[in-house]
């Protein structure tokens, strides 16, 4: 070959490889991002509750019964004794996710089942995008049915029969969230159930089971871890939810199990905390930090554990 | 094919960020003189009870001149203070709003943080009122009833003190009803729970004799006795969004609110406010003093940033002038105790000279 | 033969029998639940329709010359800032002469919403040859008669209980015999920003603050969700270095919303000083937020294009490069297209993050860029649902029926997208 041509080659080969390499770390630098963005998250969390928990000892925030957050402005001004137990807010995100789930959970998997399994075509073709409309409703929307539409009318049912049902009971806020929670878990569900082999499917139709049965007692004990995973990934959602529990629940702490009396929970007290006086050398807007770390602790480690259970499934079947 | 036209939109939505366009199609706003680097609309902070007349002036002030409307955050008195003396720069408030006179503590530190000339600006009245549903029935209470129902310590009879059990009214006033404490009120970022510790909370407190005496004695202990509201579910604190408050009560007729006079005014068709000491709280009370639970409204302007962000002086204009503030204005319409005509001028004369803060 | 297939019949009914119970349970199941879509839809329609139509009053305005411009300067801050009440007040009087008394006539002014002046200023300014003439004008009336012409206002209540007095009744029943005072479509709904007066308020501001945020956000979250999902599926190899970056995606698309909101408050607010409630800081948290969403969409449609389109591009001597971009990618474009739009239509219904970024403050001019102080659309419905005004209860439904309309149009966007361009490998 020419000599000049082998330049010109080796010039374009070298030019090439250049521009290869420089996409390359444009493409790696981008996937940064994701790690910068959850470096960014724990930094801020940690760093501020840190700042947090140098002014309340950490045995009292995770172990008092009390919440009583808003301390003094000023040296010459009397506030509220500042207690910082997150125990009351845990029980009453804990109380109104546990209401959602028992709404959610009958109603997302029957659905899932009855689509996966027994609907004709034309009636999926329907239902889901209804379905997936609901997931698609803004939680303010939620928030605002819940505070003027649902609330009333359960004080008023409340009342009728004799209860008195407070107007931000735990009840509404967590009923208005399972229905929030009724399309994630059905599609979720949905997944786990069509991942189970068509073999298990034929071989109990091949036994001579009824398609209730095969469902009942074949598929749905083997879709179980998966259905359970599923599950704890809406409780994780349902922990994290802020408008509708902003908007709907009550902002007082409250130590009780009780749905028909006003609890607050771990993201009210975080916005409550943080619109407004916003000091960040007092113990009460850290405490916004602090509760959202140990939110941030709670939502990740039910999500690892779902999705190890979710894995551990579907290993089993592919 | 796809990437270049994937480029173009992406570029023509950059341009359409950066340039915007003017798409309010019937203002003919034009550009405003305004200093070189400064930001150039006016940020206000501070009080929920003033936050309905600001926001009123600013929409007003907003519409009738070509400056730009200013942003109004309602913080609580408190909070806005503490925002306006933490400095001088442009992430700092012009303007703090608030239900009570600042303290020589905060002007203490405003200066440490070098802003030395305040302008204050006195609104007008308040009343504090302590409000339930019409759907109940009016209460009638006296101030010692108000502080044996929500202080965290009361007198225990023989001259001590005993952590407040009181759970119903009747506990506290044999001629109340036998209906469960459930009060309502702000948190302490809020000018109206200073104003309402130290009148109303204070008030009560003061009727017991030996309590009296004691504000001679151990001035700290006193007031530590008398400020301090209970923490348990008697007392709910309802955040600075006192139109929240006001829904709450629609929806639990049991409970009270505690909350400036315009919200009980703008409300009127579904709250009604107790009387205090057999005084109902009315305009004409609060005006004329009788009332026993009202206070003046201010806001507080940094005479410093008056010459860098355009539009302070001429927002000071538009709250003092008659239309606004006078005794006839559109703030009256809004629930606002107007001062009478000599304070009013008075004041708006201060102002408008732009004479910094004295306190005595 | 002992009777087997009569004791079968009846098993197989009771197993038939529970078969038909349990397809029941999962038909009520899904009734329920779109039960509740259907009643909370009604519940929002049933408030909001109502603040499509505004009420208006009609009233002969002589724009005197004299009053408004006496130096005439034609000076359009002059003409905005002039006094127009007594002008209003002598074209009211002309229709109820009746009211004589200075209170009384201040209540008959107060029928006009107050912003009613402000809209003769600007018409006045815009069009200064009106002085001197006489012009029928619509202006907007208060909120109060407005939810009265609505039926919202029950006059048989007590007095007292009501802001609207019987004679303004009287008076709204004059005019109402004349033809003065009807319902028109609400143009303020959709052309102004935030106010104090509902009459006045508007979800414009709200909106274009809702669409700046987007626009950030999709101008960081695009690019860079495209671009790690195409390192992820085609270029990485498997090492630890990946494994580590798809577990942390995985998380952060579990991350509460909030918890960005904090992001964004500690670190770009106060850290790197970006101005507060702005759709600059909004656009960046969204985009944080709905990465991870647009990161594991764009994979699996990577995955799903065939192997043999990357081996013949190959094959052909195209670079790796060559392979991806001019090959895979384009094909690729509309599904990660289709889920980039799902994704902002999430984006566009989050409110928490957004708070504590200090978009709450009222805002009512419109923002005309991205450092433009401004609220968002869910934030409006968030600030309004808290207003003590009736007249805001119908404007918040209003609000909501807007911004789910604008989530069913970016939604059917999506999947028309995803059906017309999908190809079946």
């Amino acid at each position: 070959m020419r000599p000049q041509i082998q330049n010109e080659l080796r010039r374009r080969n070298r030019r090439n490889q250049i521009k290869e390499f420089v996409i390359q770390g444009v493409l790696i630098a981008s996937s940064f991002v994701a790690i910068l963005t959850t470096i960014g998250i724990v930094a801020s969390l940690v760093f501020e509750a840190f700042r947090f928990f140098e002014k309340i000892p950490l045995t009292e925030f995770l172990f008092s019964l009390e919440w009583s957050p808003q301390t003094a402005i000023r040296a010459d001004q009397v506030g509220a004794s500042g207690k910082f137990g997150v125990i009351p807010l845990l029980t009453g995100t804990l109380l109104i996710s546990f209401i959602a789930m028992l709404v959610a959970t009958p109603l997302g998997l029957l659905s899932a089942i009855y689509l996966a399994e027994f609907a004709k075509a034309k009636t999926r073709d329907i239902v889901k995008p209804l379905l997936e409309l609901l997931a698609g409703i803004p939680t303010v929307v939620y928030g605002f049915f819940a505070a003027l539409v649902v609330a009333p009318i359960i004080r008023a049912t409340g009342s009728g029969a004799g209860f008195d049902i407070s107007s931000e009971s735990a009840l509404a806020a967590g009923l208005v969230m399972g229905v929030m929670l009724i399309p994630f878990i059905s599609s979720l569900s949905d997944d786990v159930i069509n991942a189970v082999p068509q073999a298990l499917r034929d071989a109990s139709f091949g036994m001579g089971a009824t398609h209730e049965e095969t469902v009942t007692k074949v598929i749905i004990p083997a879709a179980t871890p998966g259905i359970i995973g599923s599950l704890l990934l809406a409780i994780s959602r349902a922990i994290g939810e802020t408008m509708i529990v902003v908007m709907a629940a009550g902002l007082a702490a409250n130590l009780t199990l009780n749905p028909f009396e006003a609890v607050t929970t771990m993201t009210v007290q975080i916005v409550t905390l943080l619109t407004g006086d916003q000091e960040f050398d007092s113990a009460k807007t850290l405490a916004a930090f602090a509760i959202a770390l140990f939110l941030l602790i709670l939502t990740l480690g039910l999500n690892i554990i779902a999705l190890r259970i979710v894995d551990k499934y579907k290993k089993k079947y592919a | 094919m796809l990437k270049k036209s994937l480029l173009l939109s992406l570029m023509t939505f950059g341009l359409t960020a950066c340039g915007g366009g003017d798409i309010k199609p019937d203002s003919i706003k034009s550009e405003v003189p305004a200093s070189t680097e400064s930001r150039d609309q006016i940020k206000i902070v501070g009080s929920s009870t003033v936050y309905p007349f600001a926001t009123t002036v600013a929409e007003n002030f907003g519409r009738s001149t070509s400056f730009k409307t200013p942003i109004v955050e309602s913080t609580g008195s408190g909070g806005g203070l503490k925002l306006f003396c933490s400095g001088l720069g442009d992430n700092h408030p012009d303007i703090t709003n608030a239900s009570r006179r600042i303290k020589a503590s905060e002007v203490e530190r405003c200066a440490e943080n070098g802003i030395f000339d305040i302008v204050e600006v006195k609104v007008g009245y308040d009343g504090i009122v302590m409000a339930n549903s019409r759907k109940s029935n009016q209460m009638n209470l006296s101030l010692k009833d108000v502080f044996l129902a929500l202080a965290k310590d009361v007198p225990d009879g023989s001259g001590g003190l005993k952590p407040n059990s009181y759970k119903t009214w009747n506990d506290v006033n044999p001629a109340l009803s036998t209906n469960k404490i459930e009060v309502m009120g702000p948190p302490p970022t809020s000018g109206t729970r200073d104003a309402f510790v130290e009148l109303a909370m204070e008030g009560g407190c003061k009727t017991f004799d030996w309590i009296k005496a004691l504000k001679k004695t151990d001035k700290k202990a006193y007031k530590s006795l008398c400020h301090t509201i209970r923490e348990d579910e008697h007392f709910i604190e309802a955040g600075e969004n006192d139109n929240l408050i006001v829904q709450k009560l629609n929806a639990n007729p049991n409970a009270l609110g505690i909350f400036g006079f315009s919200f009980l005014e703008q409300n009127a068709d579904s709250v009604q406010g107790s009387t205090i000491d057999a005084m109902p709280p009315t305009f004409e009370n609060i005006a004329e003093g009788s009332y026993p639970v009202s206070r003046s409204l201010y806001f507080y302007v940094k005479k410093d940033n008056v010459n860098k962000i355009p539009g302070i002086y001429e927002y000071l204009a538009e709250f003092m002038s008659d239309r606004a503030s006078g005794p006839d204005g559109y703030l009256a319409e809004k629930g606002l105790i107007p001062m009478n005509l000599d304070e009013h001028s008075e004041w708006k004369a201060s102002v408008l000279g732009l004479e910094p803060l004295m306190l005595n | 033969m002992p009777n087997y297939i009569l004791s079968t019949s009846r098993q197989m009914a009771k197993r038939h029998a529970r078969e038909k119970r349990f397809k029941w349970y999962g038909r009520i199941a899904i009734f329920i639940s779109i039960a509740f879509l259907v009643f909370m839809f009604s519940a929002i329609i049933f408030r909001g329709a109502s603040a499509f139509q505004q009420t208006k009053i009609s009233l002969d305005i002589n724009f005197s010359e004299s009053i408004l411009d006496p130096s005439s300067s034609r000076d359009p801050d002059l003409l905005k800032r002039a006094n127009y009440k007594p002008i209003v007040v002598e074209s009211l009087l002309s229709v109820i002469p009746e009211v004589t008394e200075r209170r009384d006539r201040n209540r008959l002014y107060k029928l006009l919403s107050t912003g009613a002046v402000f809209d003769l200023g600007e018409k006045v300014a815009d069009d200064p040859s009106i002085l001197g003439k006489s012009k029928k004008v619509w202006l907007l009336a208060s909120s109060e008669v407005d939810l009265f012409m609505k039926g919202k206002i029950d006059p048989n209540v007590s007095e007292d209980l009501r802001r609207l007095k019987d004679r303004d009744i009287e008076w709204i029943e004059i005019l109402k015999s004349e033809g003065r005072i009807k319902k028109k479509f609400n143009k303020t709904l959709f052309t102004n920003g935030d106010s104090r007066e509902p009459e006045m308020a508007g979800i414009l501001g709200a909106a274009i603050g809702s669409f700046f945020s987007l626009l950030v956000c999709f101008l960081i979250a695009f690019p860079l969700g495209i671009l790690t999902a195409v390192y992820l599926e085609e270029y990485a190899k498997k090492n630890f270095i990946t494994d580590f970056i798809e577990v942390n995606i995985n998380n952060l698309a579990a991350v509460p919303s909030i918890v960005f909101g904090l992001l964004g408050l500690s670190i770009f607010l106060n850290f790197f000083h970006l101005p507060r409630s702005t759709p600059l800081v909004g656009g960046i948290v969204l985009a944080l937020m709905t990465l991870p969403t647009i990161i594991i969409a764009s994979r699996s449609i990577l995955r799903s294009i065939p192997q043999s389109i990357r081996d013949a591009a190959l094959g052909l001597g195209a670079s790796k490069t060559q392979t991806t971009f001019h090959h895979v990618v384009p094909l690729a474009m509309p599904g990660m297209l289709t889920g980039t739009i799902l994704g902002m239509a999430r984006a566009l219904g989050e409110t928490a993050p957004l708070l504590m970024i200090g978009m709450v403050a009222f805002i009512v001019d419109i923002p005309k860029g991205v450092t433009d102080v401004a609220t968002s659309l869910p934030v409006q419905i968030f600030l309004w649902a808290d207003s003590p005004e009736k007249g805001f209860v119908e404007r918040t439904s209003a609000a909501i029926m807007v911004l789910l309309a604008f989530l069913i149009l970016m939604n059917i966007c999506a999947v028309y997208l995803r059906k017309r361009l999908e190809r079946r490998w």
